[in-house]
């Protein structure tokens, strides 16, 4: 019984184990090297020109699209350069994962000349300092993106609110829900909530964790119990118990809200959102969801960050995405050499012209074709907000102190003044390991 | 009198009721891929499609030229295929040696299988991660028939084993008296018996590893290897923000078509492995 | 009624030649499954005494059974198991009483039984992942169709905002895949109860209650209490729909979600190793009871599917 059989049974075992290891052996180089750039889902049809026009003859940079959100980004990346992957050569990074891959040693630091042409006085301030850990340049600022508060001039107008004054949150929720409209943010329970308490407690001249034990790690000082954090909260609570907060408030993200500003019933809102949001409407305009005509897209006002405290700066949020090197990859010189290509002044035009997604240099905003896409003041806005931004806590333990403060502030309903003090709490326990995440 | 009447309209009734809960959800996914994107991003509810929100067959052509998940496909169906076949070859010599041999160490095997089959599979993402990456074989195929083989065997085993046992092996003994070699006993008489049982364990083997999400979503990162299940939790649609809702169910119908061309074709047998043969017909 | 051929004498050369060939039949199977199921929990077990992150490998160090400790007083870890089972028996009861409706019903049926059969293993295809998504847009107050057929719930109601709603749409994409099969293989048993049995309580007058009770069920003890042993493990490792639907937000996490993220997202080998080992011992600790509150049969266990 087992002879025959046995024989087929164990020459179909072979094959089938050998088929597998031939399709698993798919993609063979063929001369030119491949550079493969993980990107993520935004502007993918102008980085796939980059990526063609930065290809030499020496390389192909070959474009692999990430998920949409930043965690599964992460999530990833740091799977493929913790198994020593050799093909992840370019990586678009959101800031706040820098110091963790850089403290993982999974980023390749430029050096000399390019670091000098990756960073130098022309990159933003706010942008420049996503790049740098452990005195040593680890990626390359792409663009940057930051926050302002998008509005209906008509609402404004009707609330009585000037807006070319700095306004606070409590005078933006006040003036909607007194005016049939609401304020959009996104308070979902994911990394966009901890922009948005960030820029609160930063605006109240606080901080999350105090940035000069940042790069201790584990040891990092918690600074969210503070008035600065209480004065975040009660602006958190203040929004959800008011009449002005959107039906989904406690899931909305930055698309739920985008609805909204231009809606069949209703006098519109005031929305935090980053800057993608321009061409978002402009592209809009006739179509359902957007302005119904110019004259519509004319009422869309723009502002700096709402202040937390009336009297103090606010501090706009920073994100935007940075090019990292594997430390891995298997072409060096090539990578970084690509990534200098896909972060120059041009790439970033076509970005902030094509896309919305503003530049990292400052010279970029003074060029003529972002002049002529985007109204004046607007750049100077951005700009401006880029430049005096907030960034989130530069450590590299940053994922768990984002899923701590999202664990503890949501969901935004039950937020109240003890919220600050139960969260630095279990952040301290977390990053210590006395506590499960 | 009434009460026979009553039972028959009542079992009327819980037949549609049947064909109602079973068939529902799968109507409404399909007509969600008919949904345009942009009415689904400002909100369309209902099951038909609001005059003008209507997408036709737009969504299922951008999900199949998706580079993506066309390459999700492919690997579904070579995973799924590859795991099955080895699959059933090892679950075939387990069932034959314990419906048909004596040896120490049967109720071991049938603990195993049970074991396995009770598993969390979630505790061995951790450590399979780590094994998997030190061995090269993360973001594989091999990395994941590997673990499908694994637990599908129990199923496996026991619809084998259940229909090996119903095969009337002195059939064999029969044909090698009237005078065939052990050898075409085997392949007229055996084969032909055993082959339904086979086929049935392969299906249910099939869609097990079609199904399962939680290894293609730890043991892959890239479109390599990953599976169907997983690339649809990592769809990206217009809207960067929030899931494509129409997008991704022109996705799930794709995908579960072969599921309903198999049960269409092959639904006695499904059921019959399912229930090792007790329920008829 | 087994066909298998007479157990020969023991020691026999005959005996001896059997069990080796059973043996050598069976060793692929069982080493393909140990091989990742053993050898990965043994290796968890041993990453477990670590403090170990994966984006600061250098920074790993030996703490004994601490992470035990940190995870078996960790409120959330209690709160993620109280979810779970309790997930579990609410699942499991409402599959049970609508599986067993649909098994009476199914037995019944003698014209359209093939279009009802085929339904009926459509919900068992379909992918969890798939299911878990239709639910999803099902109840999404702006995409789905429940706020409109349910005249209690306005239409603006985020199901996905709170606790209470959020489980009842993950345990109605459970409910729905999972209570067909389950009627499947209530009806196997309920097929294995004799006819002449059922005829003879209607001779004695039994009610269509009576007969229920003390002659189909009794009878079907077996078949039911086995089914409710492997639904309910399903139960109790449920990831895929929470995965999906609400990525474990306002507490719905499972056990099995929260072991993913220590490990996945958070990277950190050493403490989601213990709750890997954890969660591995904890679905023994649940067999065990059902076999022992239940009764079950194990070998039938063993050898159904």
């Amino acid at each position: 019984m087992t002879s025959p059989t046995g024989v087929r049974i164990a020459t179909a075992v072979a094959a089938s184990v050998l088929a597998t290891g031939l399709l698993t052996a798919c993609g063979s180089d063929d001369g030119k090297a491949t550079l493969n750039w993980y990107i993520n889902p935004d502007g993918q049809d102008t980085l796939n020109q980059l990526a063609e026009t930065c290809s030499t003859d020496d390389y192909t940079i070959k474009i692999q699209l990430l998920p949409s959100s930043a965690t599964d980004q992460r999530t990833q990346l740091a799977r493929r350069l913790a198994a020593k992957d050799s093909s992840t050569d370019l990586m678009s990074l959101d800031p706040v994962f820098v110091p963790e891959f850089a403290n993982a040693e999974w980023l390749l630091p430029f050096e000399g000349d390019l670091a000098d042409q990756v960073l130098d006085d022309d990159v933003l301030k706010g942008a420049a300092e996503t790049v740098q850990w452990d005195d040593k340049v680890v990626a390359a600022p792409q663009w940057a993106n930051t926050q302002v508060v998008w509005y209906r001039k008509s609402l404004a107008e009707a609330a009585g609110l000037d807006m070319t004054q700095p306004v606070t949150w409590d005078q933006i929720i006040d003036a909607a829900a007194d005016n049939d409209g609401t304020v959009g943010v996104q308070a979902n329970k994911y990394e966009a909530y901890v922009v948005w308490i960030n820029a609160l407690i930063q605006g109240a001249g606080g901080n999350i964790i105090d940035p000069a034990t940042a790069e201790d790690g584990r040891d990092a000082k918690v600074d969210v119990d503070s008035d600065a954090g209480r004065k975040a909260a009660s602006v958190i609570a203040k929004l959800a118990d008011s009449p002005a907060r959107q039906p989904d408030f406690t899931t909305s993200n930055e698309g739920t809200s985008l609805g909204r500003m231009y809606p069949e019933n209703g006098a519109g809102e005031f929305m935090v959102n980053w800057t993608f949001v321009y061409k978002n409407y402009e592209g809009l305009i006739g179509k359902p969801g957007g302005p119904a005509d110019d004259q519509a897209f004319d009422d869309l006002g723009w502002a700096r960050y709402p202040q937390t405290v009336a009297g103090e700066e606010s501090k706009p949020p920073i994100g935007g995405i940075d090019i990292g090197v594997g430390a891995y990859t298997k072409h060096p010189d090539f990578a970084q050499q690509a990534a200098v290509c896909i972060t120059d002044a041009k790439a970033q035009t076509a970005l902030a012209v094509n896309d919305g997604l503003m530049p990292s240099r400052q010279s970029v905003y003074d060029s003529a074709e972002l002049k002529e896409a985007y109204p004046h003041d607007l750049l100077q806005l951005f700009s401006e907000s880029i430049d005096s931004g907030g960034p989130r806590p530069k450590s590299a333990f940053y994922s768990q102190v984002s899923s701590a403060i999202q664990s503890r502030w949501h969901s935004p309903a039950s937020v109240n003044e003890n919220t600050p003090k139960k969260s630095a709490e279990f952040l301290e326990a977390v990053l210590k390991g006395e506590a499960l995440l | 009198m009434t009460s026979s009447i009553w039972n028959k309209v009542g079992t009327v009734i819980g037949a549609v009721l049947i064909l109602v809960w079973c068939l529902l959800p799968v109507a409404w996914i399909i007509s969600l891929s008919f949904k345009s994107q942009e009415a689904v991003t400002n909100g369309s509810t209902g099951f038909f499609p609001k005059s003008g929100g209507g997408a036709g067959w737009s969504n299922y052509k951008d999900v199949i030229q998706d580079d993506q998940f066309g390459r999700a496909i492919i690997n579904s169906i070579g995973i799924s295929l590859i795991a099955t076949v080895l699959s059933v070859i090892f679950a075939t010599l387990a069932a034959y040696a314990i419906a048909r041999l004596e040896f120490k160490g049967k109720k071991f095997v049938l603990t195993t299988a049970l074991v396995i089959a009770m598993f969390p599979v979630v505790s061995l993402v951790g450590p399979l991660f780590d094994m998997w990456r030190t061995l090269g074989i993360y973001d594989t195929w091999l990395g994941l028939i590997i673990p499908y083989m694994s637990f599908t065997l129990p199923l496996a085993i026991w619809t084998l084993s259940a229909f090996f046992r119903e095969i009337p092996w002195e059939m064999e003994q029969a044909a090698q008296v009237d005078g065939a070699t052990s050898w075409q006993a085997f392949r007229k008489v055996i084969v032909p018996l055993a082959a339904p049982g086979v086929f049935t364990a392969a299906i249910l083997t099939f869609f097990f590893a079609w199904n399962d999400f939680v290894f293609g979503i730890s043991l892959t990162s890239t479109e390599n290897a990953r599976p169907i299940p997983a690339a649809l939790s990592f769809f990206v649609g217009a809207d960067p923000f929030n899931r494509p809702a129409s997008l991704l169910a022109a996705g799930a119908v794709v995908a579960t078509v072969p599921v309903v061309v198999l049960v269409l074709f092959f639904q006695r047998k499904i059921v019959a492995g399912l229930t090792a043969g007790a329920v008829k017909g | 009624m087994s066909h298998a051929a007479t157990a020969p004498p023991r020691d026999s050369d005959r005996a001896r030649a059997e069990n080796s060939l059973g043996r050598r039949l069976v060793a692929p199977a069982i080493v393909l499954m140990l091989l990742v199921t053993a050898f990965p929990m043994l290796r968890a077990l041993y990453l477990s005494l670590f403090n170990y992150s994966l984006t600061a490998p250098d920074d790993r160090e030996f703490v004994g059974l601490s992470n035990y400790w940190t995870a078996l007083s960790d409120s959330l870890f209690w709160r993620d198991t109280a979810n779970t089972v309790g997930i579990m028996i609410v699942t499991v009861a409402f599959e049970l009483v609508i599986g067993f409706a649909f098994a009476m019903v199914m037995h019944r049926i003698i014209f359209a039984r093939g279009t009802i059969r085929t339904s009926i293993l459509i919900p068992y295809g379909v992918i969890t992942v798939v299911s878990g998504f239709a639910w999803q847009f099902a109840f999404s107050n702006t995409n789905g169709f429940v706020n409109g057929w349910l005249p209690f719930v306005g239409d603006d109601f985020n199901w996905f905002s709170e606790y209470p709603s959020s489980m009842v749409a993950i345990m109605a994409s459970e409910i729905w895949k999972t209570t067909p099969f389950m009627s499947l293989l209530l009806l196997a048993g309920l097929a294995q109860v004799s006819d002449d049995m059922i005829e003879a309580a209607k001779v004695d007058g039994a009610s269509w209650w009576q007969r229920l009770y003390r002659v189909i069920l009794p009878n079907m003890r077996s078949a039911i209490m086995v089914a409710v042993l492997f639904r309910a493990l399903d139960a109790y490792r449920i990831f895929d729909n929470i995965f999906v639907m609400t990525a474990g937000a306002n507490n719905t996490e499972s056990i099995s979600f929260l072991t993913y993220r220590q490990v996945i997202e958070q990277f950190q080998l050493g403490i989601g190793s213990a709750l890997s080992v954890l969660l591995f011992l904890s679905v023994l600790v649940v067999a065990f009871v059902i076999v022992k509150l239940f009764r079950v049969n194990l070998a039938d266990a063993r050898q159904e599917a």
